[in-house]
């Protein structure tokens, strides 16, 4: 059995036997290589689910519609790996109770999808420890870092300059994103106005900036963000920057268990200051 | 509308001589929002905060600025003239053009420049500010004592003498503490029972103060001023108001075997027993581990034997709920259990023993009646190796720290030794003698000069037992030899370390530790009895190692920060406090994680029909100390820091 | 002749700590350029990453942040957390291209007014040889919009 037909039947079976109440998974969209979340209800829907590699996006962000989870009944949600350190973020940040997610997990590789074992988001430990310890990246991305890291400050600023230039303001980034979850964005905080709203290049560099910021420790480089930005922004090079940033100062991997302290809500006596005189 | 007066104090030459005085107060005339400019010989006399006080009424003003000496320096008297002249006292902004300014600069054109964009930036701050109110909280007169060792009797008794209620908590079944299982007291080596006994007397017949032996605390909850306290009392199975303390229970328990505690294992008390002669109160407990009734069943002698039916065996632990102003935290400490140095043979030879055993030896109330004896045979011991810093000072075995009072008790003991046992002779391995204090290094060079105690500047590697002698190898690094000595006993100075449920304890109470256990104050040098909490207080060990002077001094400091927060009815605190906006919260209590002073709670969001619809980040008043750490976590900028508040600083940054 | 480039620095400091170390530098009566504005708040625990953007917006060619040493900190550990954060945005800082000079962060104590003022000195002097911040000033003139409370 393919594993898009034993993650149907698992779906169906959590919908049938009453465990979930839904399960928020892959369909088609609307062209042959695209999929868009699909919210099944009932045993049937689950016949309509995708796994395969064109499943990209990370739905945990879902999870966090007001009210879903507020009837204490369980949700079952197919996730990658960094939808699981999604939903464990989440946990942390007590967005939601993680014992109400039936994890339906699947990792893909060079185009391959395989199945994840476990249920809970307390079952991938092991995962998200060997995920911290072989950090990867594309090569294409890697190559633009590194482009970057060996520019001068002047030139980097007008690379970014020129990135952020075109950026519309559309919060498309945010509105894909698990991570901003807030009633309300310090960018829609008028009183005062911290960020610019009109898309001039300041207002745009102060919220990406901004953004960037409030995901350090807390991004999972799920890519969403990438993907949805209608003007191609590297969107992810900066969290991920942000993330290596946080995993070599305070060994701080996003999304490790339910339990971690959020980064920049904790400290360590003796975190590293070398650049402070 | 703003109506902003700013008023620029030339302090003499100080600023004047410097700023053009004049070319500020046009350009601050000419700022929008700006009713009047005025400037000053020095606005801090009394004819200079006249002129401020007619200003404020003549122009209705609605802020004021103070361009004059920093804030640190006349905020407060500016904040007070304010007042009286009807303006809320947190109108007012001080810009400090003198410190920062005038004294610091020499082109008088830049430092000019410089106090016109400061002034400014304070004149758009202030047009932001919002009328205050002070906090007023109100204050139980009530304090808890939690500890009965001789830093929780010294504060409770201080505290009740003022004339304030006193709760003193004791989770063993007597008052004392360590304290009263020590036989003599450097440096005066008065016997530490004939000094201590009173005072467990006194704390218990305070009708001040009411004692709650072999009780626990379970929960703290509130503020300063306001805290509910739940209290365990554990059940002791004998009716304190019927025992009489007559010790025929004690006398006639058939289980007799049991390790006693209070002499460190090296006597045996029955299953109904005091932990000694003098306890207070002199009310047994039964031991319910230990006691054949409640193991088999079957016994209840002790019953049979008391006339006034005081053991109740069916006894349960009850709860008692306090409201409390004020706690002092005085829970002690322990001594390290030493079984990690296998070479120095603790607990393999009976005749290794700590210094607080050496203290029961030597205590006349003691299994020994104050002989010292070696617990294997119970022969006069003719030879004794005291090995310091065992624990101590070692970061690998050990713990980093010193305990500070192991050099002194050692050289005690070498005294008490060598006056109980005439002939014996007494060698002390040590790494540093620290003996600060009063009369202590004269305390120890006696131990060496007129008693012959042997120092030796060196470490023990290895102690072994051989043809009935302890051997002690160690070295004297003063003459660079190894030495080897056949010893009858070795006592080991152990670590004083935390107690063993200290940072549990810590988590119920609601303060914080250090790494080792040990109780954080809210300042080492300035405020060291003082936690982070406001109105709690720490004394004693559990803070770090001390000796008793210094538990009892850190006690009676405790003592009088309580009496001074119940000399007052309402506590008056600076409205600086962080509030949340709970509409936009979204509830990761990122915040409440970095708030030092757990100052964050859950508050439930109900709907009309009382179902929960969210919980959102809840600030409380009276714990909030104002710092901001929060309001820079939140990410939907949900918190502001009342006086400091986001508009305001946005505002200050605009107008530089 | 030109005048020379008069950089503008601002400064956010705690009360405790450095604010109260440029008192003593004052009553020192020790001398420093007078580049430096200084915001004083109660905690560096309260120092807002924002509050840097905004003073690079009036025009900062630099900016320091300073407070209590680790350890010293009034408020017990405020200054540990923005320690965290100065960290985390110094190198979002780093990696979109502001260069890290014109950003400094220092522990000053209310006891070090000669550290004060030999820092302001030395930043004002490292600024000044910089030159003014021209890459953010043109994206400040492209913004016509003025700025709204």
């Amino acid at each position: 059995m393919s594993i898009q037909e034993q993650y149907r039947k698992k779906a169906a079976e959590l919908l049938s036997s009453g465990e979930v109440k839904l399960v928020i998974g892959y369909g088609s969209g609307s062209t042959p290589d695209r999929r868009r979340a699909l919210f099944a209800r009932t045993a049937d829907d689950a016949a309509l689910f995708h796994v395969d590699a064109a499943c990209d996006a990370n739905l945990s962000g879902y999870l966090v519609n007001e009210g879903l989870l507020s009837d204490k009944k369980k949700i079952g949600i197919f996730l990658k790996p960094e939808g699981i350190r999604s939903v464990n973020i989440l946990a942390a940040e007590s967005q939601l109770d993680p014992d109400q997610i039936v994890i339906l997990g699947f990792t893909e590789e060079n185009g391959t999808v395989s199945g994840l074992q476990g249920t809970q988001a307390s079952d991938f430990t092991s995962l998200m420890t060997a995920l911290k310890e072989n950090r990867t990246t594309s090569e294409k991305e890697q190559a633009l870092v590194d482009k970057i890291e060996a520019m001068t400050p002047q030139e980097r600023f007008a690379f970014w300059q020129a990135e952020f230039e075109k950026c519309i303001k559309c919060y498309a980034c945010r509105q894909v994103c698990p991570m901003c979850y807030c009633k309300r964005c310090i960018v829609d905080n008028n009183q005062p106005q911290w960020v610019h709203t009109s898309s001039h290049t300041l207002g745009n560099f102060e919220w990406n900036l901004v953004r960037a910021f409030h995901l350090s420790g807390r991004c999972v480089e799920c890519g969403g963000c990438d993907r949805a930005c209608p003007v191609n922004i590297p969107l992810r090079l900066i969290n991920r920057r942000m993330a290596n940033e946080v995993l070599d100062a305070f060994d701080h991997f996003s999304g490790m268990n339910q339990n971690q302290e959020p980064v920049l809500a904790s400290f360590k006596k003796d975190d590293p200051e070398t650049f402070i005189l | 509308m703003a109506k902003i007066g700013v008023f620029i104090c030339h302090c003499g030459e100080n600023i004047g001589a410097k700023i053009d005085c004049t070319r500020l107060t046009s350009a601050m005339n000419d700022h929008p929002g700006v009713s009047v400019s005025v400037e000053y010989k020095y606005f801090c006399s009394d004819p200079g905060q006249e002129n401020v006080k007619k200003a404020i009424r003549e122009h209705n003003l609605t802020g004021v600025v103070v361009a004059a000496c920093s804030p640190r320096m006349h905020e407060a008297t500016f904040r007070k003239a304010c007042a009286e002249a009807g303006l809320n006292p947190y109108l007012c902004e001080i810009a400090n053009i003198r410190e920062q300014c005038s004294w610091v600069h020499t082109d008088q054109d830049m430092a000019t420049e410089k106090a016109i964009e400061i002034t400014r930036s304070l004149i758009e701050k202030v047009k932001l500010n919002n009328e205050l109110q002070p906090i007023e909280v109100p204050v139980t007169k009530r304090a808890l004592v939690i500890g009965g060792g001789i830093a929780g009797i010294q504060a409770a008794l201080d505290i009740a003498n003022a004339g304030q209620e006193v709760v003193l908590v004791e989770r063993e079944p007597s008052l004392g503490g360590h304290m009263a299982q020590l036989s003599e007291t450097f440096p005066t080596l008065d016997c530490s029972q004939c000094i201590m006994t009173p005072r467990m007397v006194e704390a218990a017949q305070h009708p001040k103060i009411r004692l709650l032996t072999y009780s626990e605390i379970e929960q703290v909850e509130g503020f300063i001023g306001n805290f509910k306290v739940r209290i365990r009392q554990k059940s002791r199975y004998v009716d304190m108001k019927a025992c009489t303390g007559c010790g025929d229970c004690i006398q006639k328990c058939p289980q007799k075997k049991i390790s006693d505690e209070f002499d460190c294992a090296l006597g045996k008390r029955p299953a109904i027993y005091t932990p000694f002669a003098q306890a207070v109160p002199n009310i047994p407990v039964i031991d319910k581990e230990h006691c054949t009734f409640f193991k088999n069943g079957k016994c209840k002698v002790c019953q049979k034997v008391c006339e006034t039916n005081a053991i109740n065996f069916e006894m349960q632990d009850e709860f008692l709920d306090l409201e409390i102003g004020a706690i002092v935290v005085a829970t002690g400490f322990q001594i390290q259990n030493t079984a990690m140095y296998g070479e120095y043979g603790y607990g393999k030879y009976a005749d290794v023993i700590t210094g607080l055993q050496f203290e029961r030896l030597a205590s006349a109330s003691g299994p020994t009646a104050g002989k010292i004896l070696r617990p294997s045979d119970g022969k006069e011991p003719q030879t004794i190796v005291f090995i310091q810093c065992a624990g101590s000072r070692d970061p690998s075995k050990g713990v980093k720290y010193c305990s500070k009072i192991c050099c002194m008790y050692t050289a005690k003991h070498a005294m008490l030794y060598a006056h109980k046992v005439h002939g014996g002779k007494a060698h002390v391995f040590y790494m540093d003698i620290r003996a600060a204090g009063k009369g202590y290094d004269e305390f120890t060079r006696r131990a060496i000069e007129e008693d012959e105690a042997a120092y030796m500047r060196g470490r023990v590697s290895k102690v072994w037992l051989e043809n009935g002698k302890l051997m002690v190898r160690g070295v004297d690094t003063l003459l660079g030899k190894p030495v080897e000595i056949a010893a009858d006993m070795v006592v080991l100075a152990t670590a004083i370390t935390p107690q063993p449920d200290a940072r549990e304890f810590a988590k119920v109470v609601g303060i914080g530790c250090d790494e080792y256990g040990f109780y954080n104050e809210a300042h080492l040098k300035l405020r060291p009895v003082e936690t982070a909490t406001a109105g709690i207080f720490l004394a004693g060990a559990c803070q770090s190692p001390k000796d008793i002077p210094d538990s009892v001094s850190q006690a009676s400091a405790c003592a009088s920060k309580v009496i001074g927060l119940f000399s007052r009815d309402q506590l008056e605190r600076e409205p600086v406090i962080a509030i949340n906006n709970e509409s936009t919260c979204s509830g990761c209590w990122g915040c409440a994680l970095a708030c030092p002073y757990n100052a964050i709670e859950k508050k439930d969001i109900l709907s009309r029909s009382g179902e929960l619809i969210k919980q959102v980040a809840f600030i409380n008043p009276g714990l909030c100390q104002g710092c901001g750490t929060c309001v820079t976590f939140c990410r939907s900028n949900s918190i502001d820091l009342a006086g400091f508040t986001e508009k305001q600083i946005f505002a200050e940054v605009m107008g530089l | 002749m030109s005048k020379p480039f008069e950089p503008k620095i601002v400064a956010f400091v705690c009360t405790y700590c450095t604010y109260a170390g440029a008192d003593l530098a004052g009553t020192s009566r020790l001398k420093y350029p007078p580049n430096i504005r200084m915001v004083r708040l109660p905690c560096t625990g309260r120092i807002s990453p924002m509050f840097i953007l905004k003073a690079l917006q009036k025009g900062a060619d630099g900016v320091l942040v300073s407070g209590c040493h680790p350890g010293d900190c009034h408020f017990t550990h405020g200054n540990y957390h923005a320690r965290r954060r100065w960290t985390v945005f110094r190198a979002l800082l780093n990696f979109t291209g502001i260069p890290l000079e014109r950003i400094r962060f220092s522990w000053i104590s209310a006891a070090e007014g000669v550290k004060f003022a030999e820092l302001i000195s030395s930043l004002t002097e490292d600024i000044r040889k910089l030159g003014p911040f021209e890459q953010y000033k043109a994206m400040i003139h492209e913004t016509e919009a003025p700025v709204s409370l």
